[in-house]
């Protein structure tokens, strides 16, 4: 009916209209989603930390707390987040490191929050995990994660590392029944960073 | 019943009501919310809705955005329907499509990261929603701009309605909240997570289709075939 060449230009025009729109609107929201992104960033290493801020605070209002109260320090290729608190210039309240790895069904993120002596557990929190609900998607629920306060990163014999499931010891936790793959997975996560940091701040 | 009348007068109504929609436009806005849902009746693009339907919150913003895709794609379809080469008309279709799609995204993605969050990759997937080519290809390339919007309203408004049904009885039955605000007090109501999970979705689904049934009466349906 219509030659061919109408036909290409017509998908060419298309394309290029819809293709111009949308370049448009990604630049127009480039720096709303940048600054969602970074604020995202942001609430997480705070929670980890346990910097005190606003709920529902403002994406710029939690940068600026964040850059009043946390320094980051580079230890060989670990980024450690050291809470200093504002206008107090002397030791860390704690220390925060990510850790990352393949889960079950997708990738586990997280932040680890330690006490100022490097070796005790103040808090886990996961910012990304797509394990099973009601069974490994439980990892970030309180109960779990509350486990892990308090445990040390070393076991009795100074090795790094934690354990999940098994026999009660002072860098043991609960497993949670019906999800031991996950245990398992998030267990060799932890310990691949746990090793590096004792390694690094044994030196 | 009311349908097959509604379908029989639609002729014959147009000469006497010139609106803009020709006359079509009550008819065309009923069939896409009642007469064939395209979720309760057609059963169409139920992935999305099994997806996001947990909370009653992101089930509207899920309804939101394919109203919005429907009726934009409809409109643009409808003004090119008489220059797309035929051949190519269903990649046209999904070029304008996934414009509006990735538009609603990013839009989310800028002032609703939560929300954005929340839905994960599904407002994405709208643009392999079967609603919103079904709507194209079966309405929008034959009939006039202002009335394709109108059916493309329609059916993103029954999508919408039968997504804030599911969830809002999966949100009240599975966590005992609705907008997040507790109705059922936990002291005395456990909520049941089988309605959370994938699962209590197929159910509540398979009971508004029941109740669309019902209603609607057997008899309609082999009319309809």
């Amino acid at each position: 009916m219509k030659g061919d060449a109408y036909t290409i230009a017509f998908a060419g025009v298309l394309g290029t209209v819809c293709a111009l729109l949308l370049t448009g609107a990604a630049s127009f929201t480039a720096p709303y989603r940048a600054s969602n992104a970074q604020a995202e960033e942001v609430l997480n290493i705070l929670t980890a930390l346990g910097v005190p801020f606003d709920q529902g605070a403002s994406a710029q209002r939690l940068v600026d707390v964040f850059e009043q109260n946390v320094q980051e320090r580079e230890r060989g290729d670990l980024t450690v987040y050291a809470y200093v608190p504002e206008g107090d210039q002397g030791q860390p309240q704690a220390f925060a490191v990510r850790f990352s790895g393949p889960g079950l069904w997708g990738p586990i993120e997280g932040f680890l929050a330690l006490e100022p002596d490097m070796r005790t557990i103040r808090a886990v929190t996961f910012y990304h995990q797509e394990e099973t609900p009601g069974l490994g998607g439980e990892i970030s629920a309180s109960w779990f994660r509350e486990q892990f306060v308090g445990k040390s990163v070393v076991d009795a014999t100074g090795e790094p590392g934690i354990t999940i499931g098994g026999a009660a010891g002072p860098n043991s936790v609960n497993a949670i029944t019906g999800a031991t793959m996950t245990c398992d997975k998030l267990e060799a996560i932890l310990d691949g960073v746990l090793q590096k940091l004792v390694e690094e701040t044994n030196g | 019943m009311a349908d097959k009348n509604a379908a029989s007068c639609a002729t014959c109504a147009s000469p006497k009501k010139k609106g803009p929609c020709g006359g079509k436009g009550m008819l065309t806005l009923k069939d896409g919310v009642w007469g064939i849902n395209p979720l309760a009746i057609q059963v169409l693009g139920i992935c999305s809705a099994l997806a996001v339907t947990n909370r009653v919150e992101t089930s509207l913003v899920m309804g939101a955005a394919l109203i919005f895709v429907t009726v934009g794609s409809n409109l643009l379809v409808s003004l090119l329907r008489n220059y797309t080469p035929h051949r190519i008309r269903m990649i046209a279709e999904v070029a304008i499509i996934a414009t509006f799609v990735i538009l609603f995204d990013q839009f989310l993605k800028a002032f609703y990261w939560d929300l954005s969050k929340q839905l994960g990759p599904y407002v994405g997937l709208i643009i392999t929603n079967c609603i919103v080519m079904g709507r194209a290809e079966a309405f929008a390339l034959q009939n006039p701009p202002i009335l394709s919007m109108v059916d493309g309203l329609a059916n993103g408004l029954g999508y919408a309605a039968i997504l804030a049904i599911i969830g809002f009885w999966r949100e009240l039955l599975g966590t005992g909240k609705v907008f997040g605000l507790t109705v059922l007090s936990d002291h005395w109501y456990a909520p049941n997570q089988l309605m959370v999970l994938a699962p209590g979705a197929f159910f509540m689904l398979g009971a508004v289709i029941a109740l669309f049934n019902a209603i609607r009466g057997p008899q309609e349906e082999e009319d309809k075939k």
